[in-house]
């Protein structure tokens, strides 16, 4: 007579488990994991260029809250620091745009009489709506600035 | 070719006599062009020393068992030539991010569990009699989701994820691109099953796009494709109206 046995299986997370008790050695991540590779690198940079931006615009809300006064005693920025400052976080954010547009044939899927758009159309697509945007957002500002 | 040799320099744990790993040097004959860094691992299991411990079972990339760290980086040791690392000398490691058990032998149960979370199966809300025949599908249906069923279970991807080395309650890429898999297969109807875990913070919300698990994965999966195309997914259902039926 055959005995049925529910066997444990290591496919449904059961089992004697190859860890217990055994001393095992855990690793840990190095501080410096970042460096190991180009890629990780890239992606630390990536996310890095976000931090900058973020004080900069909290430095924008502070300045409108300023010219909110109207514009009798209100001074914008013009130091030096402040345009260097500008410009790098202008080179940050054009980076961070980049990368996450060109990311944007992976994540985003849209299909056209059943046929799937291919990613790199999509890819172009975004850097054709960045750049339709950048034209109108710089034609508001220098117009309400004449 | 005879004449030329390899040095493989190998993970060594032994958790009755060693407090941490350490590594081991092995100079060894370069036999064959076609030689895997497997293959050497074998020589010197069966001719230099046996008591060196690895995984491996197919030898043709199928099993996903082989995986470890080549010169830091995750690979399958039965796809890693040894004429594109020589005349240097080999680093061969345990996966990363993962307990070690012995020399090059690491503990899978924590993604074992976590695979079985997602539940990757076809999961029916009600079965239908097998009278009613198959469950047909166009070849669009099955490319819909035919790239995440490629997965091996190998783990390269888990060792190659900074954010699963950093935080190991992270589900991680290949468990979030089998349950993509499933959740895109038009037979299944599990998706509100699964989406408490993938959609949970520890889930896809933990992943910070680093993309290093596409990167290394032996069978173009793309994990984080998989994961990306989750979130927009989970965001869409939250957020558009009759997003969250069936």
């Amino acid at each position: 007579m055959a005995t049925e046995i529910d066997m444990p299986s290591p496919h449904r997370g059961e089992g004697q488990g190859e860890g217990q008790g055994v001393k095992e050695y855990r690793w840990r991540m190095p501080a410096n994991w970042w460096t190991r590779t180009r890629h990780y690198f890239l992606y630390v940079a990536r996310e890095f260029t976000a931090v900058p931006m973020a004080l900069w615009l909290i430095w924008l809300l502070y300045e409108i809250k300023l010219a909110g006064n109207g514009p009798a005693g209100y001074y914008p920025p013009r130091s030096a620091a402040f345009v260097a400052f500008s410009a790098v976080v202008l080179l940050f954010a054009l980076y961070h745009s980049y990368t996450f547009l060109k990311l944007a044939g992976v994540i985003i899927r849209v299909k056209v009489l059943d046929r799937s758009i291919p990613p790199r159309v999509i890819v172009m697509a975004m850097f054709g709506a960045w750049a339709a945007g950048s034209v109108v957002v710089g034609f508001v500002l220098i117009w309400f600035a004449r | 070719m005879a004449d030329k040799r390899v040095t493989i320099q190998a993970t060594r744990y032994d958790p009755d006599r060693d407090s941490a790993p350490r590594m081991q040097s092995y100079d060894i004959p370069f036999y064959d062009e076609s030689m895997v860094v497997l293959d050497a691992l074998n020589y010197i299991k069966n001719h230099v020393d046996g008591s060196l411990s690895f995984r491996w079972s197919c030898r043709m990339g199928i099993c996903g068992s082989c995986g470890m760290m080549v010169n830091g980086t995750p690979k399958l040791t039965c796809n890693a030539f040894v004429r594109d690392y020589w005349p240097r000398a080999i680093h061969v490691g345990p996966l990363n991010n993962f307990p070690l058990i012995r020399d090059l032998v690491i503990d899978m149960d924590d993604f074992m569990h976590k695979l079985k979370s997602i539940k990757p199966w076809v999961i029916r809300k009600q079965e239908l009699p097998l009278g009613a025949g198959e469950h047909r599908q166009t070849n669009q249906q099955i490319d819909e989701f035919r790239q995440f069923s490629e997965c091996i279970n190998c783990m390269l991807c888990y060792a190659a994820c900074p954010v699963y080395g950093l935080n190991n309650e992270f589900l991680g890429p290949a468990a979030i691109a089998l349950a993509r898999r499933y959740n895109l297969d038009s037979r299944d109807q599990g998706l509100k099953e699964r989406l408490p875990v993938i959609g949970d913070a520890e889930g896809v919300w933990e992943c910070s796009f680093v993309g290093e698990c596409s990167v290394v994965c032996p069978k173009g999966v793309d994990p984080a494709k998989a994961i990306q195309q989750t979130k927009l997914d989970t965001t869409m259902r939250f957020v558009l109206p009759y997003g969250n039926r069936d």
